[in-house]
């Protein structure tokens, strides 16, 4: 297998592994440290403490059960959104509107998830009064439900909608040809080369649901789970960072069980040698199936929202409901709204620029290299760890190892955070398109004398520009939203809108919060098509040189 | 047109990357302007006094003033120390205690203020802030509740699934509700009280401290127990939202300044702006938090709550730790009601 020394992927490695020893783990070992230490050295006593506390194995056990109920449900759904778009033949502008509507929710920061479900679904809702009545309690496994859904929805659909594109659909034909039944067909050419995705969206939504503290804040009543209790343990009324890093170290277990599960369906992932635009097959019933299942799962997740874009226009939701731009212009006098939107646009654009090349550093490392598995280990590893920390421990963990240090209240240090916070999801969505692509193409390159840079930068990357976009802007519009790790290491002088919104929340100033929200969904929404605009062009022009590619030939250069 | 796209995406890049830059992205550029940096966890209106108290005496422009809520201040103050970016805090005053007791944080104060009571060397008050119960007419009046009078009257059937109060755990603005229970019918008692009223709570038992008025005020629930300012400045806002001072009485918690020790770096400016805070933000301050604290202050404001009452032993965190306790008893006596 070692037909090269691949020193550029042994080089990449070794940086990705760098960065992440120096921003992740180092900082978590400070962290846990704390955990065992007591007043006299190194002890257990707060892991005794912890567990026997009221209710601890309850929490762990309701996060445990609605975790993975969510993460189901998010997954089907998801599933079922990205059938539409991919394996259904539905108008183009449809699809568009399901590509784009599927990623909504993730566009908002998750602080308005909370209030959106209780200005929707509470006693004096917009919907309970559409409807005339409650429609469910919305306080306890419910509420937690339907919050962790939305919130879960877009990474489920990112991932799943991504590794689609990447199967060969002509697979489906010649499965029918061969005479299996549609099922038979369904599931050995759609649904068993989507095996690791959906294991890995399984997992995505399970830690997402699992380390979320605003949702059960806001609708768990009296549902108790973990990352309430971590909460409490941290930053309660008594803050005791020992006995919250024993809560976070006991947060990791289920890590443990989904590393061995991943590790198991590695080998359900496919590689084509190419992928073939074909026409998908007639089936009137599937469409309309899927349409109409489509359109109803966002117009639920939808009409959770539509009360936020009510509520900032009006005087006090519900009882004062007048128009009034009072609350718009409060938000826009503040003058330190211009400094908080600058720093927030530079942090996403730099997170989102470091992040995509570190995902991408990451998955050639493990999608296109002859490294020993073991080394690959290393990386899922981190992948996994970095999706289980909650941010509120990411963020403490930095404020122990780098106050002091010139990082600290930087920028840079905000931008790193994201970039390994939300690593987890661009990492799979990169790695599995680039395995899905043919395996030879460095090897073919080599052979007709193009470097393995060269090689990467005009066949794979063109190849990978979808992708690359999506990733791209995941992280942009994740670090416009994000909250709990950013406000333990953001300065007075490199705030952004979401501290400002945690602000405004703390002086009880909802509207304003709201206000502030929409901001931050119409620059993610620019954003977006921003990105769109250029790449659709860029892709374009890669199309054609990549068509052009089997002749790889020095003269090019 | 490709030209202008690939362009238009260079220049963007450029764009962001010197703005970086020259933003101080890689340097903490604060220290080197020498303004005073202050977190605080106070309120908007107290930031406004403060921040009119320090603008009317020559300090407009030397200081930068940033909120957190009282959570997040709160571990920045115990995982930074004396590396914290702030050179002044003001904050919860048992909050000051333990940092104060973790990192050896703060330095004496330099100037007098003769207080009402005895506070340590190291902060003074800014606020006294108490706790009231507060309704939303509109839900009263639409389920037939009756009007509570005291703490007690919550554990009344009648409000099951109507009342709202914060979690002593994970929020201190539970204190004033434990402290007016423990001080009026003994820990004991209080832990009976407790339990009717979050038996009548129920899903709302909430761990942020705002969360009872937000949810009053969404009509979510008809009574809750927090801050009383906030209620005050709601009904004064024309929103149906009341309040009752309950007979147990109004408790209070303080929140001092206090000027972070930097040694060497210690930015002398803010022994200062801690001084002008205390000696001319007091006035506009008990405009909105009317207790007197200092010496030659007077109760008598129109917002001055009808039983202001003080914990008889100090608020120290082992005295929270152990209400803690009785609250968490409570949640289990509770279950079994």
């Amino acid at each position: 297998m070692n037909r090269r020394k691949e020193n550029e992927i042994k080089g990449i490695f070794g940086l990705v592994v760098l960065v992440f020893l120096i921003f992740l783990l180092i900082p978590l070992a400070r962290l846990f440290l704390k955990s065992f230490m007591g007043d006299t050295g190194l002890m257990l006593g707060h892991y005794a403490e912890v567990l026997t506390g009221r209710g601890f194995l309850e929490a762990f056990g309701n996060s445990l059960l609605i975790s993975s109920v969510s993460a189901v449900v998010t997954t089907v759904l998801a599933f079922i959104l990205a059938y539409a778009v991919h394996y259904c033949n539905l108008p183009g502008g449809y699809k568009g509107f399901i590509n784009r509507a599927a990623v909504a929710p993730m566009l908002l920061p998750t602080i308005t998830y909370g209030f959106a479900i209780i200005y929707s679904f509470g006693k004096q809702g917009l919907i309970t009064q559409l409807f005339g009545t409650q429609l469910f309690d919305i306080y306890g496994f419910n509420g937690l439900l339907l919050g962790y859904v939305i919130y879960t929805l877009p990474v489920s659909f990112l991932l799943l909608s991504n590794t689609m594109s990447y199967v060969d659909k002509k697979f489906s034909i010649v499965s029918r040809i061969m005479g299996d039944s549609p099922f038979a067909t369904f599931v050995g050419t759609v649904l068993r080369p989507l095996l690791g995705t959906l294991a890995a969206s399984f997992v995505q939504c399970f830690f997402l649901c699992f380390t979320d503290y605003g949702i059960p804040a806001s609708v768990g009543g009296e549902f108790e789970v973990v990352a309430t209790v971590l909460y409490n343990e941290m930053l309660g009324s008594v803050p005791n960072f020992s006995r919250g890093a024993c809560v976070a170290m006991m947060m990791l277990i289920p890590s443990v069980v989904t590393i061995a599960l991943l590790h198991y369906l590695e080998k359900y992932n496919i590689r084509y040698n190419k992928i073939s635009q074909i026409e998908i097959r007639k089936g009137a019933v599937r469409d309309a199936v899927f349409g109409v299942l489509s359109a109803l799962i966002l117009l639920c997740v939808l009409s959770v929202f539509a009360v936020i874009f009510v509520v900032p226009f009006v005087d006090e939701w519900p009882y004062r409901i007048r128009f009034t731009l009072e609350h718009v212009i409060s938000v826009f006098s503040d003058n330190s709204l211009i400094t908080v939107c600058r720093n927030s646009l530079i942090a996403a654009f730099l997170t989102a620029a470091v992040g995509s090349l570190t995902t991408y550093g990451a998955a050639l490392t493990t999608a296109r290299s002859h490294l020993p598995g073991k080394v690959k280990q290393v990386i899922e590893n981190i992948s996994l760890i970095t999706n289980t920390i909650p941010g509120m421990v990411i963020g403490i963990a930095y404020m122990l190892v780098f106050s002091g240090t010139p990082l600290q209240n930087t920028l840079f240090i905000i931008i790193i955070c994201n970039v390994i916070h939300y690593f987890s999801t661009p990492y799979l969505m990169m790695k599995s398109s680039l395995t899905k692509m043919n395996a030879s193409w460095e090897t073919t390159a080599m052979l007709m004398g193009d470097t393995w840079l060269k090689t990467i930068v005009r066949v794979v990357t063109p190849n990978a520009m979808g992708t690359i976009l999506e990733v791209f802007s995941y992280y942009f519009v994740n670090a416009m939203v994000t909250v709990s790790a950013v406000i333990f290491i953001a300065g007075a002088r490199t705030m952004v809108i979401t501290t400002k919104i945690k602000e405004l929340q703390y002086y009880t100033k909802f509207n304003e919060v709201f206000v502030l929200s929409l901001l931050i969904l119409a620059v993610n929404l620019a954003a977006k098509s921003l990105f769109h605009y250029i790449a659709t062009d860029r892709q374009k022009v890669k199309v054609k040189k990549t068509a052009r590619r089997p002749v790889v030939s020095k003269s090019i250069s | 047109m490709k030209n202008v796209k690939r362009h238009m995406s260079l220049l963007l890049a450029a764009a962001m990357l010197s703005a970086a830059v020259l933003t101080g992205c890689g340097s903490g550029s604060g220290a080197a302007s020498g303004e005073v940096v202050i977190y605080t966890n106070a309120d908007d209106e107290a930031m406004e006094a403060m921040k009119h108290a320090l603008d009317a005496n020559g300090y407009e422009g030397k200081y930068l003033m940033q909120s957190f809520g009282t959570s997040e201040l709160g571990g920045k103050l115990l995982a930074e120390g004396t590396n914290i970016e702030a050179d002044l805090v003001t904050m919860s005053s048992f909050y000051l205690d333990s940092a104060q007791e973790e990192n050896s944080m703060f330095k004496d104060l330099e100037f007098d203020a003769p207080t009402i009571d005895e506070y340590p060397s190291f902060y003074t008050p800014i606020t006294a802030q108490e706790g009231a119960i507060f309704v939303n007419t509109e839900m009263m009046a639409e389920n037939n509740l009756p009007m509570p009078a005291c703490l007690k009257d919550l554990t009344n059937p009648v409000y099951e699934g109507q009342i709202s109060v914060t979690d002593i755990q994970s929020s201190s603005t539970a204190w004033l509700l434990m402290q007016a229970l423990v001080s009026t019918y003994g820990e004991d008692g209080a832990e009976e009280v407790l339990a009717g009223i979050y038996k009548n709570a129920g899903p709302h038992i909430e761990s942020s401290g705002s969360a009872p008025l937000k949810k009053v005020r969404a009509g979510e629930v008809a009574i809750g127990f927090g801050l009383r300012h906030q209620a005050v400045a709601d009904k004064a806002d024309g929103l149906p939202i009341d309040y009752i001072d309950p007979t147990e009485g109004n408790f209070s918690l303080t929140e001092s300044v206090a000027v972070v020790d930097k040694g060497d770096k210690s930015n002398p400016l803010a022994m200062e702006m801690a001084e002008c805070i205390i000696k001319n933000g007091r006035e506009e301050l008990q405009q909105t938090y009317p207790l007197a604290i200092y010496e030659g202050e007077t109760n008598d404001s129109e917002n001055l709550s009808a039983y202001p009452m003080v914990f008889p032993e100090p608020l120290t965190v082992e005295l929270l730790e152990k209400h803690q306790q009785i609250s968490e008893n409570a949640k289990v006596l509770a279950e079994e009601l």
